[in-house]
């Protein structure tokens, strides 16, 4: 995307995420929900093997951002 | 162009102009946005909403004071990141940011008491849906207000409502019409109880601008203007500037 290419690098520590703003969140492929990796800055679905970042402070629910899981 | 490449298109043709949007007398005034705020007083205590297509923010400033949370959801970061701006400068703290595409929204069924959407369903690659969406994540009972530009029924002014739109704005995909609306509202299972018809006025100048449409395009659009029948001048009142008034709807549906 091409306003998003700008600041593909993440910052030093990424901005900590409430843990009440994700009950509502689920993986937008697969609608099943996301477990929060407070390190790398990512919401990680499992089922669809996708880890969605988060850029300051704001979930990118895209598939087409998301990380593909290797496993 | 698939839906994700598709995605990325719209979100990038707003990225630069997000605060135009917040900044925008036309989006963050009018009788629709009192309509909704009207509806909020009624329902809206302790409601957890959606504001679907958020672009400037203007549902969810208007919604936060009356609700118990705003998240406002769209494809374009930098309309995130100023709503998110534009929140905390105006002491809104339940307003939180999601980017995401309303034919793939993520989050979980029942979620919201409200779905809230202005001017938003004519970018949607997927019309029906992302209605369908909005009518999943809605709790039973809950209400969804949609409000949008409207085509005209009529095949000719249909084809140069959506020509001008889309020489104004590439990332431009469909108004639909009112019967389209109401037809689409019901399959996805939010009948409607209510439309409330506005015309919109739109000063040129601003209205181009704010897309920051190139000259060429603009020229075209000015051609058509001065080309168009009788019927088309007078339906759209085309003024001397350029500027000229469309048809809106404000669609409230209540989730069976």
């Amino acid at each position: 995307m091409s306003d998003s290419t700008a600041d593909t690098a993440t910052p030093a520590r990424p901005t900590p995420v409430d843990p009440r703003l994700l009950e509502i969140l689920v993986c937008p492929v697969t609608k099943t929900e996301l477990t929060y990796d407070r390190d790398a800055g990512e919401l990680i679905s499992r089922k669809a093997g996708l880890a969605y970042p988060i850029r300051d402070g704001i979930p990118i629910m895209l598939p087409d951002e998301a990380r593909k899981l290797e496993d | 162009m698939g839906n994700d490449a598709g995605h990325a298109f719209v979100a990038g043709h707003y990225a630069a102009r997000a605060q135009d949007y917040v900044s925008s007398t036309t989006h963050s005034t009018g009788a629709d946005l009192d309509q909704i705020e009207a509806l909020l007083r009624e329902v809206g205590h302790g409601a957890d909403v959606l504001d679907l297509g958020c672009g400037g923010g203007h549902v969810s400033f208007r919604a936060a004071p009356h609700v118990a949370r705003v998240v406002a959801c769209d494809l374009t970061p930098s309309m995130l990141d100023a709503v998110a701006s534009e929140a905390r400068t105006r002491g809104l703290d339940n307003i939180e940011v999601r980017q995401g595409a309303a034919e793939r929204l993520p989050f979980a069924d029942a979620a919201f008491d409200l779905v809230l959407s202005r001017f938003s369903a004519h970018h949607w690659l997927g019309f029906e849906a992302g209605l369908c969406e909005a009518r999943r994540v809605l709790r039973p009972q809950g209400h969804a207000v949609f409000i949008d530009t409207i085509s005209p029924a009529s095949g000719l002014l249909d084809t140069t409502l959506q020509s001008i739109e889309l020489l104004r704005d590439a990332s431009h995909v469909r108004n639909h019409t009112l019967a389209d609306w109401v037809a689409a509202l019901a399959r996805a299972g939010l009948p409607v109880e209510s439309v409330t018809p506005r015309r919109l006025p739109l000063e040129f100048a601003a209205w181009i601008a704010r897309t920051a449409t190139e000259a060429l395009r603009v020229q075209a659009i000015r051609s058509l203007q001065a080309t168009a029948p009788a019927e088309v001048r007078d339906y759209f009142r085309f003024s001397e500037d350029g500027s000229f008034e469309i048809d809106t709807a404000c669609f409230v549906c209540r989730a069976g």
